[in-house]
Parts: C-alpha cells; sequence; structure tokens
C-alpha cells in the first residue's frame, strides 16, 4: 500500500485541521495555515509535571503544538513512578519538569519544550503572560488559585463592561482523585473563574486538636497527633517537613506507640503519608482521561477545529462510567474576574477625594471606605493601628499612591446600602486617571 | 482563538517598548478577602491587634489579649494568626505564643477551638475567631482538654486550678512546668 | 512492593497475575496498554501485523524516528518493558484480523483481549470465540473526534464495589441483644458532663428507641410527627448546646426507622437463578446461595453484619468498646455463614474448604454490595438493539432554549448516539467500498451522500425508519477520514485501561453498555443497547 504522495507525520491531525466542518468554533479556518500557526505561533505552558502534566505535554505535542513550556517545582520519586509514564528509576532525584521535557522531545520530533524548575511564584507575573494558554495539571487549589489570579489579572474590560477578547488568558485545568476527574475551560471574563467556583472544592477536614489529645478513635487520629502536637513537644522550633523522609518515619512511629496505647488498629506508613501531606491517591488511567480531554480542548480553544467543552466535564468510574458537563455561572462580582466599576479621575485627586466619591457614586454608595492596591494598604478605616499608619496617605494624590500607574485595579471594602439595609462588601475597581493613557491602551486593538 | 494570538502577538511587542511596566505584586484572593476582615474589625478593648511586618503584610499579625474578667484577669496573652492565600476556604493557623496554664491550649501554643478546625466556615471571619479566643480565656473548659493536667484540676479542684494560674501567670512552677510571667 | 493504595494489596496480586493480549497497537492500543503496564499487570502480548510508518510518528508515542519500517507490534512492546521491567512482554507480528479467522484458539491463553480498532464484522466474530471461551473481552475505537468502548463479558461478579457512599451497617433499626446489652451499661442520665458529652451516637440512639418503644407499644416512630418527636427527645438530653455526639445523634436518627430488610439490588442477586447451585458454580454463586440462606434463616431479613461503624465523636473507650461489638457480631455472623457455604460445597461435591476463609469474610463484610454485571453478545446488539432505547437515544430533543439567532448551532442531545449509528455505517461503507468515507481526500461528496445512505439503510435494519441523523454529524464523520488523533486515544485508552483495572482487580463496578465518547463538546453517552 505504498502511498504516492509522502506521508505527513500530521496524517491523523491534519483531517481535523485541513477540512472545513459544520460543528466548528466560529473563528476555524481550515487549512495547513492553521497547522503551521499551531506549531508556529502558539506557546503553551503547561503547570505540574506530574502524573497530569507527563500526559498533557505528550498529548500537547502529538496535537500539533511546538512551543510548550513546564513548570514544576518536585524532584521525581520512586513513588511516581507507578504513573508517571515519563520517570525511569535512574531519573529519581532529578526534577520533574526537566526530565518529562527531555523524554517528549526525545521521542515527538520538532516540538520544543522549555523546563522551569522552580515554583509557580518564583515566576514574574509577566512570565505567565508570554503564553497565549495555560494548562493547569496540579493537585493543590492553593496553586490553581494563585494562577488563575495570575491569568485574570491580564483581562481588560472595556468601558461598556465587555471583556476586551485579546486580553483573555484561557486557561485548561484537569484534576483527578482515584476514579474520578474533572476537566474545565476558564476564559477570564467569560466563563467562571476558579474563584467564582471555589465551593466545588470541598475542604479538607480537620480533626478537633483535642480529640487527637484525648479521645483517638482512628488511625487518622493518632497520625495527626504525632504530627502536630507531639512534633513539636519533641522537637522545640524545628518544623516539621513532609518531604524529608525521616520525619515522615518519626511521626510514623509516634503513630503507632500512640495506636497501641489506645487499641486502635491501621495505622500504616502509606497512611501516613496520605494523612499527613493530604495526598490525594491517583491512577495512571484516569490521568490519561483528564489530561486528554484537557489537551483536546487546548487545541479546540486554539483552533476552532470544533466545539468546546462549556464548561465542566466531570469523569466518574467508581460505579459503572459516569460523564457529566455542567456549564457553571459566573459570580458577576468576582472580586478576581469581574469587572468591577469603571472609575474615571483627575490625576490630581486625593485618597481622600477618591474616597468620598465611592460614597456618592451610584454604582457603589459606599461608606467608611478602606483601600488597598496591588498589595499595598492605601487606607484602613480599621483597626485604629493601621487607621494611625495609612492616614498620612489621605492628602496624597492616588495617581502618586498608584505610582503614576495610568489604569489599574484598586479593591475597596466598605458598607453598601443605606440605613438599615447596610451591608459590608468588597468592590473592585478599575481606576483610569484622565489624559494619562497613553499608547498601551487596548482601545487601537479594539476593533480585531 | 488563534487570529487574535497574532494581535496580542503585536500588542505584547508595543507594550514592551512603551511603559508597560510589569505589574509589582498580585494579590491573592486571600488577600482580598482579609482585608475586608481586617477593615471591619470590631474588638473589645481587651482585645488588640498588631502587624510585626508592617502595614502591607496582613497576612501574619499577632492579637493580644488581657482578660478582664475571670481566672486569667490580668494577663497579657499573644497570639500569632498565619492566613493562608487560599483564605477563606482554609481557617487561620493560629497559636498561643505566650506560655499558658489552660485546660485547652497546650504548652507549644497549640488551641483547641472549634472554629479554628473542624466548625471552620468562609462565612466565619477574624472578628469571630478573636472572639472565641477571648472566650477561651473567662469560661476554659474541662470537657475538650489539650492539657489534660490542667482540665483535670479545672474540673476536680477549681480554687486550685485558680491558684495554679495565678503561679503560672506571675511567673513560677506548676507541676515540673515553668511559666513566664505574663502580668 | 508498591502497590496502589486504590486497589490495595489484592486488587495488585490479582493485576500481576493477569495476562492480556492487546489487538492492534496503534495509538489507542499503545495507550490503553501503558496504563496498565504502569499499573503493573503480569504480562502483556501485542499483536499486530503493521509496519511503522511516517504518519504513525504523529499520534504513537511508543513509535519514534528509527522505528519506521520496523513491526508496529515490536516497537511498542519494547518501549513498554522499558517502562516497567516486571511485566513480561511479547509481540506477535500478525494481523489480528487473521488471527480471529486462522487461529481461534489463540485468544483462551488470556485472561483478557483489548481488542483496539477492530471494525464490526471482526468484533463480532471475536466476540464469540471469546464468549464461548470465557474470556473477558474489551472494545476500543478511536475514530476522528468520537469514541467507543464496550465490555463483553457473559457475567462478571464483584463483592468489593467500594461504592463511594454507602450507608452505615449500624442496625439502629434492630439492635441485636449484644448492643443493647452495651448500650444498658452506660447512663445518659451521668452527671459527669465530659462523659456526658462523650457517649457514642450509637449508644444514644439505642436507648432513645428503646425509650421511645417503652412509651409507644413496642413500636418505633413512623410518621413524621413521631419522627420530629423523637428528634425532639434526643435534643432533650443534651446538658450544653455544644454537645456534638447528641447533634451528630439528632442527624443520624433517621437510621433508628430506617426500612429493615435487604436492598431490591440485593434481593435480585439472591433471586438470580444463579444462585441455585451445582458443581458449576462460581465461589461467588455458592456465597450468593449461601447468604440466601443465611437471611432467611439467622439472618431474619438482614445480611451479615458489615462489623465496622464509622467515626463519630466519643470517649476512646467507648468507641473501641462499641468497635469490638460490632466486629464479635460480624465474626459470629461470618462464621455461620461460613458453615453454610461449607454444607453446599459439600452438597456439590466440592472441597468444603475450596472458598478460603478470607473470601468468605469479605464477602460478608460485602454483602449489602455486591453487584452482577452480564452483557450482551456484541452480535446481538448490533443485530437487534434494544429498540425502544435506540429510538430514545436517538430522538432529537433540543436543549430546550430557544438559540438566539445570532449564536451558534448548538449539537443536538441525541449527538452521540447519531455517532454510534455513524461509525456503525462507516464500516459498513468500509466493507463495500474499501475505503473509509472521507479517508482520501477529493472524494468528500460522494462519500458524504454514501455515508448517509448507508445510515439509512443500517436505521432500517435496525427497525429506526423515523430517525435521521443530522447532515452537519455526516458530514463530521467523513471530515475525519478513520483518523486515530492522539488526544482521542489517549482518552479512550484510558476509559479502556480504568474498566480492564475494575475487571481484573473484581473491585469497583465495571461499565455497562456501549460507552460512546463524543469528543466535539464531551456530552458522552453510555448506550444500552
Amino acid at each position: 500500500m505504498a502511498d504516492s504522495i509522502p506521508q505527513s507525520r500530521s496524517r491523523d491531525l491534519d483531517k481535523l485541521l485541513l477540512r472545513p466542518g459544520n460543528l466548528v468554533g466560529p473563528t476555524f479556518e481550515a487549512g495547513s495555515q492553521l497547522r503551521d500557526d499551531i506549531k508556529e505561533c502558539v506557546r503553551v505552558l503547561v503547570i505540574g509535571a506530574g502524573g497530569l502534566g507527563c500526559e498533557l505535554l505528550k498529548d500537547l505535542a502529538f496535537s500539533g503544538f511546538q512551543n510548550l513550556e513546564v513548570i514544576d517545582m518536585d524532584r521525581i520519586e520512586v513513588t511516581n513512578l507507578n504513573r508517571q509514564f515519563l520517570f525511569r528509576i535512574g531519573d529519581v532525584g532529578k526534577p520533574k519538569a526537566e526530565v518529562a521535557a527531555k523524554r517528549v522531545m526525545e521521542r515527538v520530533s520538532g516540538v520544543d519544550i522549555k523546563s522551569h524548575f522552580c515554583r509557580i511564584e518564583d515566576k514574574p507575573i509577566s512570565f505567565y503572560n508570554d503564553f497565549h494558554i495555560i494548562v493547569l495539571g496540579l493537585d493543590s487549589i492553593e496553586a490553581r488559585s494563585y494562577i488563575n489570579s495570575v491569568a485574570c489579572s491580564f483581562l481588560e474590560y472595556d468601558s461598556d463592561d465587555i471583556p476586551q477578547e485579546e486580553s483573555i488568558k484561557p486557561m485548561v485545568d484537569g484534576g483527578t482523585e482515584g476514579f474520578k476527574g474533572h476537566a474545565r475551560i476558564i476564559m477570564p471574563g467569560v466563563t467562571p473563574c476558579f474563584e467564582c467556583t471555589i465551593w466545588l472544592f470541598p475542604p479538607q477536614v480537620k480533626f478537633p486538636l483535642c480529640t487527637l489529645a484525648e479521645t483517638p478513635r482512628t488511625a487518622a487520629h493518632c497520625i495527626e497527633y504525632a504530627h502536630l502536637i507531639k512534633w513539636d513537644e519533641a522537637h522545640s522550633g524545628k518544623t516539621f517537613d513532609p518531604d524529608d523522609p525521616e520525619h515522615m518515619q518519626w511521626v510514623y512511629s509516634e503513630a503507632v506507640k500512640r495506636a497501641e496505647l489506645f487499641g486502635i488498629p491501621g495505622v500504616t506508613y502509606s497512611l501516613t503519608q496520605g494523612v499527613v501531606k493530604n495526598i490525594i491517591p491517583a491512577i495512571a488511567s484516569t490521568n490519561a482521561i483528564i489530561s486528554a480531554a484537557c489537551a483536546l480542548e487546548t487545541l479546540k480553544v486554539v483552533s476552532g477545529c470544533s466545539k468546546t467543552l462549556t464548561n465542566y466535564l466531570t469523569y466518574n468510574g467508581v460505579e459503572g462510567l459516569h460523564t457529566k458537563v455542567t456549564e457553571f455561572v459566573r459570580d458577576k462580582d468576582c472580586l478576581v474576574c469581574g469587572p468591577g466599576v469603571l472609575i474615571e479621575l483627575e490625576a490630581s485627586v486625593t485618597l481622600k477625594k477618591f474616597i468620598d466619591l465611592l460614597e456618592d457614586h451610584p454604582k457603589l454608595l459606599l461608606t467608611r471606605v478602606s483601600v488597598t492596591y496591588r498589595g499595598k494598604n492605601l487606607y484602613m478605616q480599621a483597626p485604629p493601628v493601621l487607621e494611625e499608619m495609612t492616614r498620612s496617605n489621605l492628602d496624597l494624590p492616588l495617581f502618586e499612591l498608584m505610582g503614576k500607574t495610568p489604569r489599574d485595579i484598586v479593591h475597596v471594602t466598605g458598607a453598601a446600602g443605606k440605613g438599615d439595609k447596610k451591608q459590608s462588601c468588597s468592590r473592585k475597581l478599575r481606576v483610569i486617571f484622565k489624559g494619562m493613557v497613553g499608547v498601551t491602551d487596548m482601545d487601537m486593538a479594539g476593533g480585531a | 482563538m488563534i487570529k487574535l494570538f497574532k494581535v496580542k502577538e503585536k500588542q505584547r511587542e508595543l507594550a514592551e517598548n512603551a511603559n508597560g511596566k510589569p505589574p509589582i505584586k498580585k494579590q491573592s484572593a486571600g488577600e482580598l478577602r482579609l482585608h475586608k476582615d481586617i477593615s471591619e474589625l470590631n474588638l473589645p478593648k481587651t482585645c488588640s491587634i498588631s502587624f510585626p511586618n508592617g502595614k502591607d503584610d496582613l497576612m501574619n499579625f499577632e492579637v493580644t489579649i488581657r482578660p478582664d474578667d475571670g481566672y486569667y484577669m490580668g494577663g497579657t496573652f499573644v497570639f500569632s494568626f498565619s492566613i493562608s492565600s487560599i483564605y477563606p476556604h482554609e481557617a487561620p493557623k493560629v497559636k498561643c505564643k505566650t506560655k499558658v496554664y489552660h485546660p485547652n491550649i497546650d504548652l507549644e501554643g497549640n488551641v483547641c477551638l472549634n472554629i479554628l478546625r473542624e466548625d471552620w466556615k468562609p462565612v466565619l471571619n477574624i472578628n469571630t475567631i478573636i472572639y472565641g479566643l477571648y472566650h477561651l480565656f473567662t469560661e476554659p473548659n474541662h470537657e475538650d482538654p489539650l492539657n489534660h493536667e490542667a482540665a483535670a484540676v479545672l474540673s476536680d479542684n477549681p480554687s486550685m486550678f485558680e491558684s495554679n494560674v495565678r503561679r503560672a501567670m506571675s511567673g513560677g512552677y506548676v507541676g515540673q512546668t515553668y511559666f513566664q510571667r505574663c502580668m | 512492593m508498591l502497590f496502589c493504595r486504590i486497589w490495595g494489596e489484592k486488587g495488585q496480586a490479582a493485576l500481576e497475575k493477569a495476562s492480556i493480549c492487546l489487538l492492534n497497537c496503534g495509538p489507542t492500543g499503545s495507550e490503553t496498554l501503558k496504563n496498565l503496564v504502569l499499573g503493573g499487570v503480569g504480562s502483556i502480548t501485542i499483536v499486530d501485523g503493521s509496519k511503522v510508518e511516517v504518519g504513525d510518528l504523529g499520534n504513537n508515542f511508543m513509535v519514534d524516528e528509527s522505528s519506521v519500517g520496523q513491526s508496529k507490534a515490536e516497537c511498542v512492546c519494547a518501549f513498554l518493558q522499558e517502562l516497567n521491567d516486571a511485566v513480561k512482554a511479547k509481540f506477535i507480528e500478525e494481523h489480528p484480523e487473521e488471527l480471529i479467522e486462522t487461529n481461534p484458539s489463540f485468544f483462551s491463553q488470556f485472561t483478557l483481549v483489548i481488542a483496539t480498532q477492530l471494525v464490526e464484522d471482526s468484533m463480532v466474530k471475536l466476540d464469540r470465540i471469546c464468549r464461548e471461551a470465557n474470556i473477558s473481552l474489551i472494545f476500543a475505537r478511536s475514530y476522528g473526534l468520537m469514541g467507543l468502548v464496550r465490555i463483553s463479558v457473559k457475567e462478571h461478579t464483584v463483592i468489593e464495589s467500594k461504592p463511594d457512599h454507602f450507608l452505615d451497617d449500624l442496625r439502629l433499626n434492630d439492635p441485636w441483644p449484644e448492643l443493647r446489652r452495651f448500650a444498658e451499661t452506660v447512663d445518659l442520665n451521668t452527671t459527669d458532663a465530659v462523659v456526658h458529652k462523650h457517649t457514642p451516637y450509637i449508644i444514644i440512639l439505642v436507648k432513645m428507641a428503646e425509650e421511645w418503644a417503652n412509651t409507644h407499644g413496642g413500636k418505633l416512630p413512623s410518621t413524621r410527627e413521631e419522627k420530629k418527636q423523637f428528634k425532639d427527645l434526643i435534643k432533650s438530653k443534651m446538658i450544653t448546646v455544644d454537645e456534638e455526639n447528641y447533634k451528630e445523634a439528632m442527624e443520624a436518627s433517621f437510621k433508628v426507622f430506617s426500612p429493615q430488610g435487604i436492598s431490591p439490588n440485593l434481593q435480585k442477586i439472591i433471586n438470580d437463578s444463579c444462585s441455585e447451585v451445582d458443581s458449576n458454580s462460581s465461589d461467588f454463586w455458592v456465597m450468593v446461595a449461601a447468604l440466601k440462606e443465611f437471611i432467611a434463616s439467622e439472618g431474619g431479613g438482614e445480611t451479615p453484619l458489615e462489623g465496622s461503624i464509622p467515626d463519630m465523636t466519643s470517649s476512646t473507650e467507648l468507641y473501641v468498646n462499641l468497635q469490638k461489638t460490632y466486629q464479635a457480631k460480624a465474626e459470629v455472623d461470618f462464621l455461620v455463614m461460613e458453615q453454610r457455604v461449607k454444607n453446599l460445597l459439600k452438597k456439590i461435591n466440592r472441597d468444603p474448604a475450596s472458598i478460603s476463609q478470607a473470601n468468605i469474610k469479605s464477602f460478608c463484610r460485602n454483602a449489602r454490595k455486591l453487584a452482577v454485571c452480564r452483557y450482551r453478545l456484541v452480535e446481538d446488539e448490533f443485530n437487534s438493539p434494544v429498540q425502544p432505547e435506540l429510538q430514545k437515544y436517538l430522538t432529537d430533543e433540543d436543549y430546550g432554549t430557544l438559540q438566539e439567532a445570532n449564536t451558534l448551532k448548538v449539537l443536538p442531545e441525541n449527538t452521540a448516539a447519531g455517532l454510534y449509528i455513524l461509525l456503525r455505517a462507516a464500516d459498513r461503507f468500509a466493507a463495500n467500498y474499501n475505503k473509509f468515507p472521507g479517508q482520501f481526500d477529493g472524494e468528500m461528496d460522494e462519500d458524504i451522500s454514501r455515508l448517509k445512505s448507508t445510515a439509512v439503510g443500517l436505521l432500517n435494519d435496525l427497525g429506526c425508519n423515523g430517525s435521521a441523523i443530522s447532515e452537519d454529524l455526516i458530514n463530521e464523520m467523513c471530515r475525519y477520514g478513520a483518523s486515530e488523533l492522539h488526544v482521542v486515544a489517549a482518552f479512550v485508552g484510558g476509559v479502556a485501561s480504568q474498566e480492564v483495572i475494575k475487571l481484573i482487580t473484581r473491585q469497583f463496578i465495571p461499565m455497562s453498555g456501549t460507552f460512546i465518547f463524543n469528543g466535539i463538546d464531551h456530552k458522552s453517552q453510555l448506550l444500552l443497547l
């Protein structure tokens, strides 16, 4: 069956990208230009090089993306090998991101993967703005929340509170637990962001300390006793490091002693690790399913070659097989992704004047206002100690306090409403200083 | 979106050429919520708050409680608060920095207060916790002990408990344990 | 040895004993097997007759530049071996279709066969072979943005189904004498506040139910009003408002008046004709037969006690003793069951010790959660699908909301069923025209109309004359042109491997029906045909 035309490496993908279709995204333009753009122009960041991250890198590489970067702060452990297929026994101790990138580059020619062995917080915000789309393969709420806030910080709204398309930094997020998992698309300003739906993640169970100290009943109680109470007692000042096997061993043996004392069965080393590190058990097959869904959605968001997931997929294989797509809605007032209230000011307006303005602003009617800007507390109504420390700012122009930034987000809290119906609330404000907005203004690209 | 990406590319170059100063610091959702909590603090005169790292680090602060009633009247007790970036999804971590003879606070400073652990809910706030801590001093309870010996004494011999508390607060030994003066 | 916390040591041992055969090692097959090799299956045999082509480099991670022109089975096998050297990996360079035709007995050596990318005709033939030899079989297929996964096995029985949410087995609606007696040793009216707030809710509820029955002619609360009164009675016993154990008791009070006896699901299992055992019966059914006897006699309508209790506010001592009370009752029930199992084994001329104590124990612990899965022959599904179901799936129900004129077309809800019909039509198409619809560029228009008439013919044969498949979907299917996209293969392979793990470990409940992956908007569906 020798083909006369030399076969394309992207034989299968070409069918999807080079052929027109009816069930596609609004911007889809089939053709080799599209395929080449995906290869050459699109930069994708993968966060996490663990069970999901390894799969994601492989899946994205086979979806035509050639400019990938991956960031992960962990080193490879023996226990990773049963689900993280890019790692071998000889890799134990090496950074996950480096090895994962190297392995995928070895096998998928043409793809370039740059690895970053560091914490996500170590990178400047501008690092994240360099990518067209961010794919998350994480198992922590904190990390998701962080990336979400970074991605949402690039979002700009126009004067009608409509998100400006070119400022949207799409995210695709996946997560698994045993036979269950989820995949979702976050288009800041369009679909709910991570904070809009943080309630989807159940808070971790925390045992009362007095139960641990006085009335332990389960193996987990004994482990948490050793970890939270006994450790501090025995090691004054030394902080517990969950990644230090000696520390873990110490907690385990203390937990065993305690369990024996109370006649409680079930303390094992792996349970100790699970409880202390709050490890969510993961398996290869579920990671593969969820990563594939995420990579597929990434390709679709970028290329428009099909419909996209709207906007949350759950997969559950515990009892039979159940998949469900749910369309969650945004929290209009979300402090992270919401438009906030547009306020135009003269550059000479003082903080005091600004605060007074908010009281009369029809959309706000805020009293007792405190103001914070990019981690700097400009004015605090309470407690007295902070009020004193920030009082001197009141007479300064807000423009100066904001480092002469012509337009930016400011957060305020205060009491909204009138009379008895006053309610405390936080508000996001988009402050623009008249006549100060320079060439960076997005208006020029508005017609795209 | 690929066309948009190309537009973005152009803008990025423009932005870099212009005054596109990168943002300095990103406030987490937890910080924003905490900002609200702190700006609305309404503390009793027996409690005060301080920010050792200055006005711009609200995530780590100290609360000082000086009970004006009960066994611990006259004492000064300092608690450290450490707030997570996903607050209020996760409860603040609170430790008592003052070594205290108390049934619900152990010698390492761990505090047994339900709203700090199993009963924490995102609708609660920093004010609630401070009131909860204050309450521990006016009404220590022996039913949920973290310091077993202190709880036993409180339950069996309240007057002895009272004198133990006094001795500890004025600096001295209760049993084998030495307590620094905190009055 | 490392093992996965999810399926435990026993599950791991089952995986290590398993011998798996993979047919076709394109991306769907190799991704399926990859997940299983990582999980630690014992041995794999890869059957594929093709050579690695350049196009394979764009969708299969287990081949690389240097493999072009070589046996695909060999290359994939070598890569998988590298992943886990404990796995015995073999390959056979032969086309699975030929093997199915010429050497049907080949398949009986395996625990399970994973058949990927087979067309309808070969699926039907292989299914018959495996059914006859009693070999578990799973089909996986990736086709453009769609996929299919189907298990085929005569019967799969599960003891450890490990459901996420299952009511604990506390017997508060009918406490046995020892539990009553244990409760009697505790005084709810104690003046010791510490003891009062550390009395577990099980004891509170047993005692309160007794108190209620004594004042209500031996009956438990049944009406809504009575249930409320019962809760109020519990509340009245609280000394302070913060007694967690009493709050837990109020929350769990429904367990006192929940109906006695076994679930309809379990009723169905013990009434199954397989519970009439003979020498050919499996261990599972012998134990079900014993269970049936137990429920009718010693159990008094109930299964053996599970023997564990959830964590609850309690002193350590009371909790541990309560745990022991439950364990003791579970042990008594187990011994009765063990005797019944032995007797039954003797009756059917089997060694009375041939079912291990550990297995009977596990069976007793999970008696309320047993599951039996049965699968139709693929041939039966294909020739005579459950008509009303298929009609229902094919009925076009719009998403309910009227779409604004300027918004995009929304996929109809019957898309997954449409894809199922079209995949089968594509196989018929291939049998007639020696290529898949849209496989080659430049023949699209013709292929679209041919696929449409093939699909109409298929629907007629299935008795669904009234149903129509949307033009857009037919178009889409031709656009796919039998492509095997890596991400779709990874998804489908992931699903298949998850199901294989459930089948081999005999834990969790495998999927029923035919799973249709809809990669367009992810509204995938299980079709029960």
